[in-house]
């Protein structure tokens, strides 16, 4: 009994286990009784409705006890105190229009939140940055532990180690929606405190999002629970989609290939590096997505719909619409209220040259080359200022340009911290956010200055390759030479045709390809960036980043360096199974969208019996999977 | 759901179709809630010495493989007598370290990618050369095309910096096929580098920059082991080469105290020293005052061996290099370090491969046998499902099998502590 109540930290409550769809299945039952049973009169809607809020509430919070275990009352917390002042500044404005107040509690209530999550998630990072720039020698200390200890340094809590509560990145980005949409009117505050820590804690999206912003979720708080037979189907559907890509593309990709590549680069040839690479772009997108489709599976079966989270992202054309597409509640949690706070398209202040200012002392702090960036870095400052005063604001074509560059260019690498709190993380958004601009600029470019510019940029690096011999040239090199071929074939049509139709079928061959080539090129840029992305939690920050550094470092140095043609079909002979999951992985992904919906629909309209073999017959694949003999160890490089 | 539960407690764990099986979850997995290493012995946390006696049980031998699923393989028993102490077997290199203010007494560390880099070699180097004298890496291949931690390498033919792999042609006796000669003359390091026509041209047309990375590191001398048609010479850290011949080795050292040498083979099973010329070896030995080698293998042999038999046979292999070895350097003391814990999945559950506690207790049993010193890393680190919790602290790779950089350092310290603590007994 002990054994299933309990928080063990070794056995967290995972998607993907037996355990939790147990769980589950209990949670369900009785929730079905609550939503089922009979009323005797109207008037008894809105008590069911509440029962089951509250139910749903106390599940969501044993759900979170047992993977976290007493961090529950930090969830409990940040519950109360945004409840607390969400109600306080409704009632100010409601008073007095013009009063301040409301604006000083929604900073309190941001500064409480990401206090909290300063604290829990960056404590580390920031303690080794002070440490590395004045040569102190702080230590992180664990003032909940001491709190717990009875305020003492001994006891059952270890004050000298602070250890991340799961999903607090999520639910704080929550409350922090919630209180910011009561201030600006969006929402009404929650009356009762237990729908709100509903729309906390709800635990199908509890871990790992998708973020539901208040304004969408707190409507469904009091709605009747409704499930159609078809969106019971799609529920289903959902849940084993998910399930399949946590367990085939992410789990199996990653224990026979992937970890030990990025665990030893240099045990393996350039191509199995770059292999590696691009299946972990893969690994990761199924991982997450996989594990939001299930919550979204989960969430339809009990009637609440979550947004969706994942749009195929890896079939943009370009590092925008990447970003669209993947992780879409985050993208639009930080665009709310990041972005277009900061000015978006529209305009630039106080808030965009003081994120300029910290990320350009950030990369010179980072790197130790103070004056080679913060001099050309003030040049640019002063440049944007002058242009900012000539240009009509938000009207032009160019200021747009630049005043969304300026802005997203900050999303992108607070977003990236967001994601890790190490220097690969801000390294991983910077590049993000430069890829972003690069793209935008390129797109408003005519086809003459492309070419020239590719075909510059080309030679340089060819130029550099050959001079200096280095992995990195190298690579770099070869990458131009394959954008500048692609970039080449399109200027001379372009030239040919002149933008005028000449043959209808050849128009559609070349949209084709240019829309492929895009895709293509997308996915190898999202690819690269993701050398950085790759986080070793359990590791202390120093280690993890001079970690995560070298393993980029060798990957690049072995994919750039030692590359052996030799010895790929042997490769591809024996990880077959590896590879034929990464390319039907990928194949599946590009499948369009209408086929995707198409087959969605007919699964949701199968007999039930016909989907409960169904369901068995894709549970025993996927457990196929999960049982699966290991890969061995096979060294092609010697 | 229920159709589910009942549709386990109906079926069986596995169902076979020739040599493809169909497996199928139980009812105790279904309610198990712990979803890693659910089997294996006790762990034991304590850092003690891996060539404790072993105890009442481990001496008891023959081990049943539990498993749920699967059908149990019976692993024989092993008796081993190992009450005493194997570093007895290190007696004449412990005698040996005298002679190192005279001159120098040399260490080879032999080894799978475990030992690769230098990640742990360079721990016992550190030891001995802080007690015993000397200076310097030892011991590096021309083309470094493995980095290591202590030495960094760059290559520049006819005036131009090359990678490794476009340098000279290499031998290499642990490779595939194409990698490998009929000759047998990889030299000591078991590979060789063949310099041809196209570095002729110019009296220093291979230049090998090789820079230490610690400077306690700092070496005083080269030396280049290459065919004599080979012409070197050197400056501060920099080699020079030119000529037509074979290339065996160049070496950072001083020309007193203890050198010890990495020597990294990769995917190696350890069963290539009797492929390597036993002239050019036995000369090596004795020019170079070889008074201990380490081999450190018997990983490789694990994830791709389920039956003892096999096991069996490769440690037979292994006994044999050990006999070789000792021929070729009769001088030396033989140390063999087993193969560390690892773990594979079996029914998506993180394991210790069944075959490596049997192995290590085949290999003691034949250090035993052969009169040389055994270091179990696999009791050392804890006996089964160990590597698991290394993995939680960092020491230990995702794949289960390779140690981390920090797990390496903290393996190399144990050995180098268990072989120095020796000569104070």
């Amino acid at each position: 009994m002990h054994h299933i109540f309990a928080f063990d930290a070794n056995s967290p409550l995972l998607f993907t286990q037996f355990y939790f769809w147990a769980f589950f299945a209990l949670v369900y039952a009785l929730f079905a009784l609550i939503v089922e049973s009979p009323l005797r009169s109207k008037s008894k809607v809105k008590s069911r409705l509440h029962l089951r809020n509250v139910y749903l509430l106390f599940v969501s919070w044993f759900f979170y006890y047992k993977t976290s275990g007493l961090f529950l009352l930090i969830l409990a917390f940040v519950t109360l105190s945004d409840w607390i002042i969400a109600g306080r500044i409704h009632k100010y404005q409601t008073a007095n229009p013009k009063s301040q107040i409301p604006k000083a509690l929604l900073a309190l209530s941001v500064i409480i939140d990401l206090g909290l999550l300063a604290y829990f998630k960056y404590a580390y990072f920031f303690t080794n940055m002070v440490n590395d720039l004045f040569g102190t020698g702080f230590r992180v200390f664990d003032i909940f532990a001491y709190i717990g200890n009875g305020f003492s340094q001994a006891g059952r809590f270890s004050v000298d180690t602070i250890v991340l509560p799961v999903g607090i990145s999520f639910y704080i980005f929550q409350v922090i929606s919630y209180t910011a949409d009561v201030y600006r009117r969006r929402i009404e505050p929650v009356k009762n405190i237990l729908d709100f820590g509903f729309y906390v804690s709800f635990f199908p999206q509890l871990v790992a999002g998708p973020i539901v912003r208040a304004e969408e979720f707190i409507p469904q708080l009091y709605k009747p629970f409704r499930l159609s037979r078809r969106l019971f189907g799609i529920a289903v559907f959902w849940i084993l989609n998910g399930l399949a890509k946590k367990i085939i593309m992410s789990d199996y990709l990653a224990v026979n290939l992937i970890d030990r590549v990025f665990d030893n680069p240099l045990l393996f040839s350039g191509f199995e590096n770059l292999f590696a690479l691009f299946a972990y772009s893969l690994q990761v997108y199924a991982d997450f997505s996989g594990y939001t489709d299930i919550a979204i599976g989960v969430a339809m079966l009990m009637g609440f719909y979550l947004p969706q989270n994942f749009d195929s992202p890896y079939k943009s054309q370009n590092p925008q619409e990447f970003w669209r597409r993947w992780h879409m509640s985050l993208g639009r949690w930080l665009k709310t209220y990041l972005y277009i706070p900061l000015g978006g398209n529209r305009s630039i202040g106080f808030g965009t040259y003081f994120w300029w200012t910290v990320i350009a002392f950030v990369s010179a702090a980072l790197t130790g080359w103070w004056w080679q960036i913060l001099v050309p870095f003030a040049v640019f400052m002063a440049v944007v200022v002058i242009v900012n005063r000539q240009m009509v604001h938000g009207k032009s074509s160019h200021s747009k340009l630049l005043y969304s560059n300026l802005n997203s260019f900050i999303t992108q690498v607070l977003g990236g911290l967001w994601h890790g709190a190490s220097w690969n993380f801000i390294i991983w958004g910077g590049i993000n956010g430069l890829g972003m601009i690069v793209n935008k600029i390129w797109r408003e470019t005519g086809w003459h200055v492309r070419f020239a510019a590719m075909t510059v940029l080309t030679f340089g690096l060819m130029a550099l390759d050959y001079a200096y011999n280095l992995p990195v040239w190298r690579l770099f090199a070869v990458w131009a030479a394959i954008v500048w071929t692609g970039t080449a074939i399109r200027y001379i049509y372009w030239l040919v045709t002149a933008d005028k139709i000449i043959n209808q079928k050849l128009a559609i061959i070349n949209r084709k390809l240019s829309t492929a080539w895009a895709v293509l090129q997308t996915f190898t840029f999202i690819t690269f960036t993701r050398l950085f992305f790759r986080s070793s939690s359990n590791l202390d920050p120093a280690s993890a980043n001079e970690v995560a550094w070298t393993t980029a470092k060798n990957m690049v140095n072995q994919i750039g360096g030692a590359w052996n043609n030799a010895i790929i079909p042997d490769f591809l002979w024996e990880y077959r199974w590896v590879v034929a999951m990464f390319v039907a992985g990928m194949v599946i992904h590009w499948v369009p969208a209408d086929w995707k919906r198409r087959y969605r629909l007919a699964f949701a309209a199968m007999p039930l019996w016909l989907m409960v073999i169904a369901v068995c017959a894709a549970i025993i694949v996927i457990y196929q999977f999960v049982t699966a003999d290991m890969q061995p160890f096979i060294y092609f490089q010697f | 759901m229920t159709g589910l539960a009942a549709l386990c407690m109906v079926l069986p764990g596995r169902v076979t179709f020739g040599d493809k099986e169909l497996r199928w979850p139980t009812l105790a997995e279904v309610f198990s809630t712990s979803p890693n290493l659910s089997q294996g012995e006790e762990i034991n946390t304590v850092e003690s010495p891996a060539m404790q006696a072993p105890s009442l049980e481990e001496r008891a031998g023959g081990e049943v493989v539990p498993s749920a699923m699967q059908t149990p393989v019976s692993i024989p028993k092993v008796p081993v007598d190992s009450v005493t102490d194997s570093r007895v077997f290190l007696a004449a290199f412990y005698a040996s370290l005298a002679e190192s203010s005279e001159r120098v007494v040399r260490v080879l560390h032999y080894g799978d990618s475990q030992i690769e880099e230098d990640r742990m070699t360079q721990q016992l180097r550190e030891a001995l050369q802080a007690r015993y004298g000397g200076s310097g890496v030892g011991l590096m291949p021309l083309a470094q095309t493995i980095p290591s931690r202590t030495v960094k390498q760059q290559l520049h033919m006819n005036g131009r910096m090359i990678q490794p792999a476009q340098g000279p042609r290499r031998y290499i006796v642990y490779g595939s096929k194409r990698d490998q000669r009929s000759d047998g003359l990889y030299g000591v390091m078991g590979q060789v580098a063949v310099m041809n026509d196209s570095m002729v041209t110019g009296s220093e047309s291979l230049m090998a920059v090789c820079t230490p990375q610690d400077n306690r590191n700092r070496y005083t001398d080269w030396r280049i082991f290459a065919d004599s048609t080979i012409h070197y010479s050197t400056a501060g850290d920099t080699v020079y080469l030119s000529g037509r011949g074979a290339v065996y080795g160049l070496s950072q050292q001083s020309d007193t105290g203890v050198i010890v040498d990495n020597i990294p083979m990769r995917g190696c099973l350890g069963i290539v020293f009797t492929k390597i010329d036993s002239a050019q070896l036995a000369s090596f030995y004795r020019q170079e005052n070889v008074r201990l080698i380490i081999m450190q293998f018997g990983g490789n042999a694990i994830p791709s061996n389920r039956n003892p038999g096999t096991i069996q046979a490769i440690v037979k292999g292994l006994r044999d290099q050990v006999q070789y070895l000792k021929t070729c350097a009769p001088e030396a003391d033989i140390l063999f370090i087993g193969p560390s814990d690892m773990l594979t999945q079996e029914n998506g559950e993180w394991i210790t491969y069944p075959m490596v506690p049997y192995m290590d207790r085949l290999l003691q049993k034949m250090a035993a046998d052969e009169q040389i010193a055994y270091f179990s890393l696999y009791r050392w680190m804890g006996g089964s499902g160990s590597m698991a919790r290394w993995q939680e602290t960092g020491l230990a790779g995702s794949d289960g099998v390779h140690f981390t950089r920090s797990g390496a350092r903290k393996a190399g310290k144990a050995v180098a502590e268990w072989i120095i603590e020796g000569i104070k007994n």
